[in-house]
């Protein structure tokens, strides 16, 4: 009985030193660090990363060291340069990190943010913020169905990670929604094709030609293809071809096609996620993002009348309050099933 | 599902198989032209990323396509300077330098990307067309085939020209000797390493092309990392077609073709997961290479480094 007493006691005090590390780190938070597969200017993912974890950093009067434009091949390196030099939370801002920055979190003791992976989540060691914007996708859907002049909208997406699946699921739900006899065109470029911009420029001109006229485009350097798309073609009605981006706002770059953009706003969560390594309860917890409290939000342009515009925001409020309820569907089967249900033919 | 298959939608498809394929198509062309020399030109998707960020650039500052894809054989054969003095001349592993210069070319191209271009993307206007009379008219594929930017049809050519240059001439004698028989070329008073330096710098330049080909026509802006692999499915595909210029591009265009399948399966709301869809492509390839690549047979210095006198 003594001997397994003593053994539960010594089994505790390695427990406690194990936790120490973080512990020490999250009483004095003084950097932390943000890594990014393409450069922090792509109007996108990677820039939201990193403005919002500067702000976040700002507000909380912590040091962001950023390393951005890694690629998507092994980080390790990097992640270890970043734990050595003294960051005290690392922000893994791609989903190809996922398995990277939880190993090298565990081996240089420092907490590790990352995306698509809800159920790595580990007390004081890893949290996932798989991100969705679908809520904000979904009224992106209501205003395509509502724009189409062709009756056909189309989504192009660049890979099929969690979270866009929830966007384009949501985003065909809301078409539907709209206008029941929408067709809803749906197509990825290529396998984690996301800095592909001629396939996505390849892949668009096909749904244009199949009749969409509103793009829906989930992809990170691919975007720009998708949008050079947009730019240089008509539609099959003849008219012109409009953009729907996500994350973020590449109005300073239009050239009058963008008609929205489902905008996220990470801040709140590398906010959130500070304060939990500050008060130790970091990794208790996954993080999200919402209409609610603004880090959701539909993007006006002036390509969307006024009359529109207030429907949108009706429709924003009903969204809000619960009397339209928009579930995350985070695989793609569900995306494939939904599009596949729609009608294939006008 | 019928009204999908519109004229117009099986010409994108076509188009779209067109443009995916033409770059690999210079790739591999390229690659097949340095394997014959006896050089693994690992280094080609960094020629190519090179070639996609300087004939952006020089085809956007000047306005002129033409000189867009001259800056690209010029990037192209920039980068193929350091794998002649390093392998050819220098003797280091032709492996190792090609991969480094590939990586070396994707940090620097999006460094430089990132200075000039990060806050602005600018695009280019879509590339001007040049018609064929009379077989443009075609249904389907007269838009998709013979209404494309002149360098579509200059590339097919490239085919034509490197096969009777493989076939026909002293050249391209000596471009295999360099390949199979480096030491019997020299005895003939042939320079190996100069052959073999003419072959990876012919190799730059065609890959180069391919890059800017991807940049200006493909999608009309330069991202970071844009070439995606191209260039390692251009080496597959050399090493594939067996020394036969004509399988490069049967390759490239089927390759491109797959592309276009998965696109067509999946707008047309095929239910076969997208992942199988997405396949395609490398099965197709693949599946090239087990049917008929099995009598490849690679030049017999290939790799290797050729050192004067020694046996």
């Amino acid at each position: 009985m003594r001997k397994m007493l003593l053994c539960g006691a010594a089994l505790a005090l390695l427990s406690v030193a194990g936790l120490a590390p973080s512990a020490l780190r999250a009483a004095d938070l003084t950097s932390i660090a943000i890594l990014t597969p393409e450069a922090g200017t792509d109007y996108g993912w990677n820039q939201q990363g990193i403005d919002a974890a500067k702000a976040a950093g700002a507000a909380a009067g912590v040091k962001v060291v950023v390393a951005d434009n890694l690629g998507y091949g092994d980080v390790r390196p990097t992640l270890r340069e970043m734990a050595e030099d003294g960051a005290g939370l690392i922000i893994a801002h791609a989903s190809g990190y996922n398995t990277a920055a939880p190993e090298i979190g565990e081996e240089m003791k420092v907490p590790v943010a990352i995306v698509d992976r809800p159920d790595a989540k580990k007390p004081g060691a890893v949290a996932d913020y798989t991100a969705s914007g679908h809520e904000g996708a979904y009224l992106a859907g209501r205003l395509a169905a509502k724009m189409s002049k062709t009756g056909t909208v189309g989504i192009v997406v660049s890979g099929e990670p969690p979270s866009w699946n929830a966007q384009s699921s949501a985003f065909a739900e809301g078409a539907k929604a709209e206008k029941p006899g929408i067709a809803v065109r749906y197509a990825v470029i290529g396998p984690a094709a996301y800095s592909d911009a001629a396939g996505g420029k390849r892949v668009t001109e096909a749904l244009i030609a199949a009749g969409a006229d509103i793009i829906f485009g989930q992809g990170n350097g691919s975007s720009f293809g998708m949008l050079q798309a947009v730019e240089t073609n008509k539609s099959t009605g003849g008219g012109p071809v409009y953009f729907i981006d996500v994350i973020g706002d590449k109005t300073p770059i239009d050239k009058g096609n963008l008609l929205s953009s489902v905008v996220w706003n990470l801040e709140p969560v590398y906010a959130a996620m500070i304060k939990d390594v500050k008060a130790g309860s970091y990794g208790t917890h996954n993080y999200d993002i919402n209409l609610k409290d603004g880090s959701v939000k539909l993007l006006k342009t002036k390509h969307i009348p006024d009359d529109v515009w207030a429907q949108m925001e009706a429709l924003k409020a009903d969204v809000i309050s619960g009397k339209i309820k928009v579930e995350a569907h985070f695989d793609a089967d569900s995306v494939h099933k939904l599009v596949t249900a729609l009608p294939t033919a006008q | 599902m019928g009204a999908l298959f519109t004229d117009a939608f099986l010409t994108s498809l076509v188009l779209g198989a067109l443009t995916a394929g033409l770059p690999l198509l210079l790739a591999g062309l390229g690659e097949q032209i340095s394997e014959k020399a006896g050089v693994l030109n690992i280094g080609i998707e960094g020629m190519m990323l090179m070639g996609a960020y300087l004939g952006f650039v020089v085809a956007y500052t000047t306005g002129s396509v033409w000189l867009g894809f001259l800056g690209g054989a010029v990037g192209g054969m920039a980068v193929a300077l350091p794998m002649v003095v390093l392998c050819i001349r220098l003797g280091l592993n032709q492996i190792v330098i090609g991969i480094a210069l590939t990586l070396g070319t994707e940090g620097l191209t999006a460094l430089l990307h990132h200075f000039q271009f990060a806050q602005s993307y600018p695009r280019l206007p879509a590339v001007p067309t040049l018609p064929i009379p009379g077989l443009s008219e075609l249904p389907v594929i007269g838009p998709a085939l013979f209404d494309r930017p002149a360098i579509v049809y200059l590339a097919i050519l490239a085919v034509f020209v490197t096969a009777y240059v493989f076939r026909s001439t002293q050249l391209g004698l000596a471009l295999q000797a360099a390949g199979d028989k480096p030491a019997a070329l020299d005895a003939a008073g042939v320079d190996v390493v100069n052959v073999r330096s003419f072959a990876v710098f012919t190799t730059g330049a065609l890959a180069g092309v391919g890059g800017a080909f991807m940049a200006e026509v493909g999608a009309g802006i330069f991202v970071p990392f844009m070439t995606n692999g191209a260039g390692f499915i251009g080496i597959v595909l050399a090493m594939q077609a067996r020394g036969n210029p004509f399988w490069v591009l049967a390759g490239a265009l089927l390759f491109g073709a797959c592309l276009s399948a998965t696109t067509a399966l999946q707008v047309a709301g095929v239910s076969i997961p997208t992942d199988v869809i997405q396949m395609l492509p490398f099965a197709a390839v693949l599946l090239v290479l087990v049917l008929f690549g099995r009598r490849a047979s690679l030049p017999a210095a290939l790799g290797t480094h050729y050192v004067r006198g020694a046996r």
